[in-house]
């Protein structure tokens, strides 16, 4: 396990390289200029003067060189347009607030799809099983902003439960956003929990458990679940990666001051070293979250686990 | 044993929704997020000052900069001039007043500008306000080194363009640039020409003074709330990036009694139905950031506030492309404005009569009520004027970058514009490929582009001046040398009446009855708002779009 784990970080480099390098080749390939911001022309000496602070005057390997060297000493470079920050500062400041959302939304979406899906599955069919699957799709089908603008109008504004409309303060604050990042996930995983826990509960060898009289509690427990979830943890793990990085639109509605909103706008700005900074951010994420279920398989299915010892 | 199992995990699941909800329930006492106090004593009108006063403002973005040499945005100047005290302040009418200056003197040939600071001046670290203050930040604004985007404010000042365009060896075009602080209140400005807008150029942000000792130290990170020393009515607290920003009143400045305000807390929500809804709980008490769907009906509501701005929305004609001018004036007369501004945009925006906007000094001077801008439009001129053009450009390719607002119009000219026999096609870029699409000079495939211009400080010539041959801003290929030459003779006339009168020619060129018409400009800038009740009087925002807090009183 020890090797295997080690030798995947040491793969992660050369990948973050290519993520680098096709990263500042796109971005460079489509047009725009950092510096000009509103319709307001920028004259030729300020726009001189500008290349030359940020180093766009080199000619581009040059700048790729420099670039690596420094995310080699986990310097990400300054933001081009916003001008008294580092790209360090806002990975800082911000990456902390979409790890804590992304992973609150997670666990929500974890938890609460394995009950409701496990519950579905094993009472298949039924009033609950319908009306559980019927509020996972449109959970599922419901686009994230909308259900937002929801959740504000009513649980914020309408019935005044206490929850504040926007903001990443109090523990009020982070409820709704949670819920609405997590909920199209949460509909997914209950939807693929029954699927694998149907399929599960006709094999072999839960009819074999039940015979041999063992408690139903402790078949669903050992055998049915267990062997359920494995697909379900092949995509937890793009899920998580998905759900750290891909809260764009849920920190703009509630104005969290996440790493998402500084990504999109970042792009739009073509603030490159800000897009760049991130994006070899999200892909170490997006890496280690992999790992994360490569590992967790391991524990779950012990067949992988040999096969890789 | 079967059947128990999954009631077990209903149990559980219901439990924990239950245990959401207490915790829901718990929070009415209290736990609400910093900022409803101001809300809460809004209810009754009344024109007594409230014991409490303090306001929460959304701010709608994160300010990129409170450096004033980087500050080139509308959100970091409104907060800046609160933090800071510039050396003179526009006031309702835009005509500078004395602040930091105690007086300014010009010369005879109005090249020499002579500023006498106050002696009261304070730095919220306790050293004074000087002259060396404001040199040390003018010239460092037009360093190279620094590299500010607004470094041209300054080009007005002898030497500044030079030293601002160095690129080695530059202190000695340091010490040429005109600007000298004589003694502690005395700060002495030679300018390139006689420029009569220079006193209200310098209310402009990237006129204020930074604290040198302070900038020195923290380098890129002086704005920090923890390091920045200001010098104006209010002082930074704390600054959460894109989250918070809280500014207090300054006990210490020098004119502390006349601030009522205590603290005002800022927001950065900038999805603008949020803002409407945190305006709607009570969470903030300004909010300038309203969707279009929503305008209709918070117009009704007693919140809703409009400014006019210093702002012109316009179309630009690629004059290489669409030659015939009078192609360009039946397509401008083709125009229902009127509809526009009441179907699309519903913020009462003011129907364009001219390129420069109203409330711009000498605007009865200057503008000439275009007959090429009817406010309903004229199709059947427009269809008469169309006829006789020889060689007309039947496709017409619109660019506009691609917020919703711009396709709505875009989609009612198109309709206008078929009338004529014209086929028009809305390509719509995202922003920063539009800017580069645009140029100047423009793509060739642009046939009409949308733009849109809010001035830099209050005098005509910061419109006018745009549609110069060789303006960075021009993207209509439109050159007309008579034009260049008038704006050259303004630039050198420092009587207001005269130069109003040139300005004038320069509108007739641009857009009187035998005006080139290289723009078709649709309506002129407003900006709106939702205020609470109790600072509704005396809460405003200028014309150049900045938010002075220093007369904001919080009433019964």
């Amino acid at each position: 396990m020890g090797t295997f784990i080690i030798r995947r970080l040491f793969w992660t480099i050369p990948v973050i390289l290519l993520v680098i390098f096709m990263t500042f080749v796109l971005m460079r390939q489509i047009k725009g200029n950092p510096f000009r911001t509103s319709e307001r022309a920028i004259p030729v000496e300020i726009q001189e003067n500008l290349e030359r602070k940020f180093g766009l005057d080199k000619a581009w390997y040059v700048q790729y060189v420099t670039y690596v060297k420094n995310v080699a000493t986990f310097d990400l470079g300054p933001s081009l347009v916003l001008r008294n920050r580092d790209v360090n500062d806002i990975v800082r400041e911000h990456f902390p607030r979409s790890l804590e959302l992304g992973g609150l939304a997670f666990l929500f979406a974890f938890v609460f799809g394995i009950l409701i899906g496990a519950l579905s599955g094993l009472r298949a069919n039924s009033a609950l099983d319908y009306s559980a699957m019927f509020f996972s799709n449109v959970g599922y089908a419901l686009p994230s902003f909308l259900v937002s603008t929801l959740f504000i109008y009513f649980f914020a504004l309408k019935w005044n439960l206490g929850f504040p409309t926007s903001g990443w303060t109090s523990w009020q604050s982070k409820v709704l956003p949670v819920i609405a990042l997590g909920l199209a996930p949460m509909a997914g995983f209950a939807r693929l929990v029954r699927g694998t826990m149907l399929e599960t509960l006709q094999q072999d060898y839960i009819r074999t458990a039940k015979a041999k009289g063992l408690r139903w509690r402790r078949v669903v427990g050992l055998h049915v679940l267990r062997n359920s979830l494995i697909p379900v943890i092949t995509a937890a793990g793009p899920t998580l990666g998905f759900l750290i990085t891909g809260s764009f639109v849920i920190e703009q509605i509630f104005a969290i001051p996440g790493i998402g909103r500084y990504y999109v706008t970042a792009v739009t700005a073509r603030d490159y070293s800000v897009v760049m900074g991130l994006t070899v951010l999200l892909a170490i994420i997006v890496i280690l979250a992999n790992l994360l279920v490569d590992i967790m398989y391991g524990i779950l299915d012990p067949r992988t686990r040999d096969a890789r010892a | 044993m079967r059947i128990r199992t999954p009631w077990l995990l209903l149990a559980m699941l219901v439990a924990s929704l239950a245990l959401v909800a207490a915790g829901c329930g718990g929070s009415d006492d209290g736990g609400d997020a910093a900022g409803t106090d101001g809300g809460a004593t809004t209810q009754d009108e009344g024109g007594a000052a409230a014991a409490n006063q303090e306001i929460t403002i959304n701010w709608g973005a994160e300010p990129p900069s409170l450096d004033p040499g980087l500050a080139s945005d509308t959100t970091s100047a409104a907060i800046l001039l609160n933090l800071m005290d510039p050396l003179v302040l526009l006031n309702e009418d835009n005509e500078p007043q004395p602040s930091m200056a105690e007086s300014w003197e010009i010369s005879e040939d109005g090249e020499t500008v002579t500023f006498t600071l106050r002696s009261d001046g304070k730095w919220t670290n306790g050293d004074p306000v000087t002259a060396e203050d404001f040199e040390y930040s003018w010239k460092r604004t037009i360093s190279p080194e620094l590299a500010a985007d607004y470094a041209y404010q300054f080009y007005g000042i002898v030497g500044a363009q030079d030293y601002n365009g160095c690129k080695k060896a530059c202190d000695a075009l340091a010490e040429k640039v005109g600007v000298n602080a004589i003694d502690d209140q005395t700060l002495e400005v030679k300018l390139t020409s006689a420029q009569p807008w220079f006193i209200q150029q310098v209310a402009h942000t990237s006129f204020l003074a930074v604290h040198r000792p302070t900038v020195e130290k923290f380098k890129s990170k002086w704005t920090e709330a923890a390091n920045i020393v200001t010098n104006g009515p209010f002082k930074l607290e704390t600054w959460q990036h894109n989250s918070q920003i809280d500014i207090v009143k300054n006990e210490e400045w020098r004119d502390a009694d006349s601030i009522s305000l205590t603290r005002v807390n800022g927001r950065m929500i900038s999805d603008a139905t949020t803002s409407v809804q945190a305006f709607e709980a009570g969470e903030v008490d300004v909010n300038p950031n309203l969707p279009t769907e929503e305008i209709a009906r918070i117009k009704e509501t007693e919140d809703y506030e409009k400014y006019p701005a210093l702002g012109t929305y316009t179309y630009g004609f690629n004059v290489k492309n669409v030659t015939d001018v009078n192609q360009r004036r039946a397509m401008s007369l083709a125009i229902n404005r009127r509809e526009i501004i009441d179907n699309i945009t519903q913020e009462d925006q003011l129907p364009a009569t001219g390129w420069t906007p109203e409330g711009m000094p000498g605007y009865e001077m200057i503008n000439p009520s275009s007959k090429w801008l009817p406010e309903e439009g004229d199709l059947e001129q427009a269809k008469t004027l169309m006829e006789q053009v020889q060689s007309p450009k039947k496709n017409i390719t619109l660019l506009l970058n691609d917020s919703p607002g711009h396709r709505d119009i875009a989609v009612a000219v198109q309709a206008a514009w078929s009338e004529l026999g014209l086929k028009v096609t809305i390509k719509q870029q995202e922003w920063a490929q539009f800017l580069e699409f645009i140029g100047p000079p423009p793509d060739k495939s642009i046939d009409v582009y949308r733009y849109g211009w809010i001035g830099d400080y209050v005098d005509a010539i910061n419109f006018l001046e745009l549609w110069k041959c060789d303006s960075g801003n021009n993207s209509t290929n439109y050159c007309n040398k008579e034009l260049d030459a008038l704006v050259e003779k303004a630039r050198a006339t420092a009587d207001n009446d005269e130069r109003y009168a040139i300005y004038a020619e320069i509108e007739q060129i641009l857009l009187g009855d035998d005006g080139d018409v290289p723009i078709a400009p649709i309506y002129f800038y407003t900006a709106s708002y939702q205020e609470r009740a109790s600072i509704k009087e005396t809460f405003s925002e200028s014309l150049l779009g900045q938010v002075d807090l220093r007369g904001v009183e919080v009433r019964e």
